[in-house]
């Protein structure tokens, strides 16, 4: 049921990450000079193209038809709910989902749900476009992380993963921001663009101004309604998915 | 073709074997029919066929299964694909893609075929299925009859040698059966192909056996020429039985064998005495009901009074608007015109409490009303929601289905255990008037008889919809035909069911042109002798 | 179906309408654009349920300009000689410094701000047009084969998600059965766990399915390519990251870096995808339709690359031109309303 990750697999998720670190925070440490017009195009372009080799390098160590379906099924749940929120004021209705999901299968199977789950929403609101591959690899370091926190059970195992989401989703919407920065405002052109060889201090706090006037609300809003779905559905989410878990692993069903 | 050499196999932390001592073969081109009681391991032996068994359910298979010559141990499913092609019980949760054509070119794409291989094949399987004018269609909006027969083709492009088939009409109406079945039979007859089916609606697929297993509870099987293993199975169609009442040898399993020898027993029963069920007082009236979804009217005007004690069935094609009109009778659903009254009161001007009190439905879906982790909190919550004393569900429910454990999980329960805790759920509040929708899915008959005796004895007012034509003959006291949300027929089940060919049980086919329903009629009556 | 053009060949065509955006600012230029976008997207998107796109992606760009206007008035940024209007600044906290809000609103700033409001909201329109022309189930089916078992989740989630919708309200009805009203929190944990447990026992039935019809035969790689796809694709990954480090470095070998370490990453794909043995049934092809729609979207952004200058001039306020050579270019990419079928009335 889980997706392993072998050392090559792991290989190319470093390598994927120094990259997506690059393609985020690129207007934070770009130098005087700036950099030629296409970089951050050039960015926007190759992200697909490392993604896709981090998924199939993972996908190449073997995902059996289970958690393919698993991973199916929970991206459907995803898509289908991602409406539900979208519009009123930062509800997210997909985190929580990819924080349990990767919690209870690893920390392979969250990256590769983060990925299906916002590639099947995209898809089915007609919502690709240059963001897609940014809101892909963000999310599936939210699944990612919650698969690697270390191993607790109960009341514990619940504040943990509350304060991991809250911490993911804001982080995930600075990231967001930092990615769509440098194309909502040009270089220098308001006083919360970024400005290239700037201390990193200063170009933060431009971010967080343009964070403020932008997507705060959501970005809280986001963190909040994770959390809250997270500790009401936690409890019986965590039950039910290891039922699933469990039952996958030695069907115990199908007699008939 | 399929050989089951001394096979036996148990489940991971079962108690006990779900197959022993197993051996079977099953030759080329031939169509067998597995029956046995529900939960006796049917699934499990299809399964097993090809490799989901053990591969895919975990658990200890002793023996060997051989298939066109391949071990299933050495080969898992995916690798047996060319050879088995396997039909699941709910096509729609079977379904990869979306629509009708690239769901029948999926196995092939799979098994590396050509591109021309693939274009040749789907259009044959197009044309062998009645399936042309549906090619783009996405599957979600096909009938379950439609749905059924893509799912069929869609093992079939491999060109497997053996098609498996678990329960493939249990969801259908009469006519989508027949459309399948006469499919099957063609693929049996025309291609040579060997058919393995498990079915409980055995009067829909007996006829077109060759040979029948018959699995028993403790998992060992029998298997043989169908009217001989039929009679001595405790599952058998209507026909053998009324065959081993007349005494009949061998024991008939079609229709037109049956009739061929009735002749004599129609003479000697004559016509039944016609009795008038008795109707208490009034207790629902629905007059003009309407349901609208967008433009289609799903339900047109149907007027329905129903009398204490009364039983009625719904019957109708796929579509036909009944589980429309049983969620606008029971308020909860949308009523876009028209009056309805338990009692004298709305049941839709009811807050949801006070309208199960009045007003009981078990859905199609029934695990759709259970939420809980255990029978036992079920029970209890149950009782608490309907302001009952503690226990009430519980015994209900053993009256329904004695010995379901307390502290299983609803989901893990047999599909008679889990309709019967619903059933119990919804009679908690002791309603006036109890709906169901498609209560017999997924039943056998003994199952089947004891909720006929068990609803019968309760006496509440019952209105079901169904495709069951036999559980209407032997439960049922009014029909009511619905087509295209209009009621074309209404009147005593005799009367009805003997009108219409699609809608007669078999032993009325056979003993036609006298109205007898059941065996059981006739068995009393020829006790009555 | 196969009427349709490659979905492959739509986001390409509308990519070279984005390189002539990205370069402009003009406001004639970049109104021509939207018109492009929006003539092809209307007259050539087909029965989909996408096919709305555009319209949404328009007024999202509309919404991305009055932001960005608003940015400007509120946050300023380029100035110039003639003030509009001179807002009262907001004195801001010492570790907020060189953010700047209120202050005088310049015609020049304004100009600027609406012209690149304008221009995110072109690139938004492209990206729109491509949505409600590029047919994405057949975009999915036309990943790298490497992709296979991600691309199956992602055809099986969107083939669930509605069965989901269904289920959920099934369960919603059954509930108010037992004489609940299902609202507020509670209603997530009660809709929830039936619509989780009836998804899950569907995602088993469904591996079943799948494995039964033979997912996952895999042909296994050979050691020698198996080795040279691991090469590829570390190799590239690694090209990739000195790339971005040069490029973040100020040098100028960045761009090229990258590039280079994109090419064995691709490859790598490449003969990674020959680990999946299975075929396609009517394969997307690229035929003459596609390269004449993806050649008149290039013939747009080389004009736009080779021709003058796009930049809308602030300092001082001039009325924008229409550069001829661009604007040929442009009206070559309404090419595709002649070439792709139009819509069926």
């Amino acid at each position: 049921m889980s997706v392993p990750i072998r050392a090559r697999a792991a290989v190319a998720l470093g390598g994927s990450a120094v990259i997506g670190v690059a393609a985020f925070c690129w207007p934070l440490f770009v130098p005087a000079g700036g950099v030629s017009v296409e970089a951050p195009w050039l960015f926007a372009l190759l992200l697909p193209l490392v993604l896709a080799v981090a998924l199939a390098e993972i996908s190449s160590g073997g995902m059996d038809a289970k958690a393919v379906a698993m991973l199916g099924v929970l991206s459907a749940l995803g898509a289908a709910i991602r409406p539900l929120g979208a519009g009123t004021a930062g509800i997210e209705t997909v985190f929580f989902l990819l924080v349990l999901g990767g919690r209870v299968f690893g920390p392979g199977f969250g990256f590769v749900l983060g990925n299906t789950m916002l590639f099947a929403s995209a898809l089915l609101t007609g919502g690709i476009g240059p963001w897609l591959p940014y809101q892909m690899l963000a999310s599936s370091w939210v699944g990612l992380g919650a698969g690697l926190l270390p191993a607790m059970r109960g009341r514990v195992e619940l504040v943990v993963l509350a304060g991991y989401s809250a911490v993911a989703s804001v982080v995930y919407g600075l990231l967001l921001n930092l990615s769509f920065w440098p194309f909502a405002l040009s270089a220098g052109s308001t006083s919360v663009s970024y400005v290239p060889g700037a201390p990193l201090g200063d170009n933060l706090v431009r971010l967080v101004g343009f964070s403020l006037a932008t997507s705060l609300g959501w970005d809280v809003g986001r963190a909040v309604t994770t959390v809250v779905l997270v500790l009401v559905t936690g409890p019986v989410l965590l039950r039910t998915l290891r039922r699933a878990a469990r039952k996958a692993a030695f069907t115990g069903s199908g007699l008939g | 073709m399929i050989r089951f050499e001394d096979v036996s196999f148990t489940y991971p932390g079962a108690s006990g074997p779900a197959l022993s001592g197993v051996d079977l073969e099953v030759p080329e081109g031939e169509l067998c029919l597995v029956v046995g009681r529900t939960g006796a391991g049917k699934s499990t032996l299809l399964r097993a066929v090809n490799g989901l068994v053990p591969h895919f359910s975990g658990g200890v298979l002793g023996g060997r299964v051989l298939v066109d010559g391949r071990d299933t141990r050495t080969n898992p499913p995916r690798e047996l694909a060319d050879v088995v092609g396997l039909v699941g019980q709910d096509p729609q949760a079977g379904f990869v893609t979306d629509s009708v054509e690239e769901e029948l070119a999926y196995s092939m794409e799979s098994l590396g075929l050509p591109n021309p291989v693939m274009r040749k094949r789907v259009e044959e399987t197009l044309d062998l299925l009645g399936l042309a004018d549906l090619r783009h269609r996405p599957l979600a909006t096909l009938s379950g009859g439609q749905q059924q027969r893509v799912a069929v083709g869609a093992a079939l492009t491999a060109h497997p040698k053996v098609l498996v088939l678990d329960e493939p009409t249990s969801a259908l109406d009469p006519g989508a059966a027949e459309d399948v079945l006469a499919a099957l039979h063609r693929l049996v007859h025309d291609l040579g192909m060997t058919v393995l089916i498990a079915e409980h609606r055995l009067e829909r697929v007996a006829q077109y056996a060759d040979r029948v297993v018959w699995l028993s509870s403790d998992g060992t099987v029998v298997a043989g020429d169908p009217g001989s293993v039929l009679a001595s199975a405790p599952v058998a169609p209507p026909v053998v039985r009324l065959g081993q009442l007349a005494g009949w040898e061998p024991v008939p399993v079609s229709i037109r064998d049956a009739r061929r020898r009735a002749g004599e027993l129609r003479s000697s029963l004559g016509s039944p005495a016609s009795v008038a069920p008795p109707v208490g007082a009034e207790v629902m009236r629905a007059a003009d009901v309407r349901v609208r979804y967008g433009s289609v009217e799903a339900v047109r005007g149907v007027s329905l009074a129903v009398g204490a004690g009364e039983r009625v069935a719904l019957m109708g094609r796929n579509g036909s608007g009944k589980s429309s009109l049983l969620w606008a009778l029971q308020g909860s659903g949308k009523r876009s015109g028209g009056e309805v009254l338990v009692e004298g009161v709305d049941p839709a001007s009811l807050k949801p409490g006070p309208r199960r009190r009045a007003v009981g439905l078990v859905p199609q879906q029934p695990g759709d009303l259970l939420y809980l982790h255990t029978v036992g909190e079920e029970c209890r919550q149950a009782d608490r929601e309907s302001g009952r004393e503690a226990g009430t569900c519980r015994a209900l429910l053993d009256r329904l289905a004695p010995g379901v454990p307390d502290d299983r999980h609803p989901r893990d329960l047999s599909e008679g255990q889990r309709l019967a805790l619903v059933l119990a759920v919804a009679l908690t509040p002791s309603p006036k008037v109890v709906l169901l929708d498609e209560p017999t899915r997924g039943l056998d008959y003994p199952a089947k008889t004891r909720l006929a005796e068990a609803l019968a004895e309760l006496g509440h007012a019952v209105v079901l919809a169904t495709h069951d034509v036999e559980f209407v003959a032997e439960y049922a006291t009014r029909v009511v035909v619905l087509a295209d949300g209009e009621v074309v027929a209404d009147g005593s089940t005799g009367e009805v069911v003997t009108a219409s060919p699609t809608f007669s049980p078999q032993v009325a086919k056979v003993l036609a042109p006298l109205p007898w329903l059941t065996v059981g009629d006739v068995a009393r009556a020829l006790a009555a002798r | 179906m196969s009427g349709a053009v490659h979905p492959g060949a739509w986001w390409l065509w509308a990519l070279g309408l984005a390189v002539v955006a990205s370069r402009a600012t003009n406001p004639v230029v970049l109104g021509l654009v939207v018109a492009v976008a929006g003539f092809v997207a209307v007259t050539c998107r087909q029965d989909t349920p996408w096919a709305d796109s555009y319209d949404m992606f328009f007024k999202f760009g509309l919404a991305v300009l009055g932001i960005r206007v608003l940015f400007h008035v509120l946050l300023g940024g380029v100035d110039g000689p003639t003030v509009l209007l001179d807002l009262p600044e907001v004195p801001l906290p010492d570790w907020a410094r060189g953010i700047r809000l209120g202050g005088p609103l310049t015609a020049e700033g304004l100009v600027f701000a609406l012209c690149q409001g304008l221009q995110l909201a072109t690139l938004l329109c492209c990206v729109g047009a491509a949505n409600a022309l590029a047919n994405a189930k057949r975009l999915l089916r036309s990943l790298p084969a490497a992709l296979y078992e991600v691309s199956v989740a992602v055809v099986v989630a969107m083939t669930v998600a509605p069965q989901l919708v269904a289920s959920a309200r099934s369960v919603r009805r059954a509930r108010a059965l037992r004489g609940d009203v299902v609202r507020g929190v509670r209603a997530v944990k009660l809709l929830l766990v039936p619509v989780l447990e009836g998804a899950f026992e569907r995602s088993l039935v469904l591996a079943a399915a799948m494995d039964s019809r033979g997912y996952g035969r895999h042909a296994g790689l050979p050691t020698r390519t198996r080795v040279l796809t691991g090469f590829l694709v570390l190799g590239g990954l690694v090209g990739l990251c000195v790339g971005a480090y040069a490029l973040l470095d100020g040098g100028s070998a960045g761009v090229p870096v990258l590039v280079v370490g994109a090419v064995p990453a691709a490859a790598g794909l490449w003969t990674g995808s020959r680990r999946v043995r299975r075929s396609r049934y009517r394969p997307d092809t690229w035929g003459t339709r596609e390269a004449l729609v993806v050649g008149s979207g290039l013939i747009a952004a080389v004009t736009a690359v080779l021709g003058p200058d796009l930049v809308m001039p602030t300092v001082p306020l001039t009325a924008p031109d229409l550069p001829l050579l661009p604007a040929l270019g442009l009206l070559c990419a309404l090419a595709p309303v002649l070439i792709a079928d139009r819509k069926k009335p």
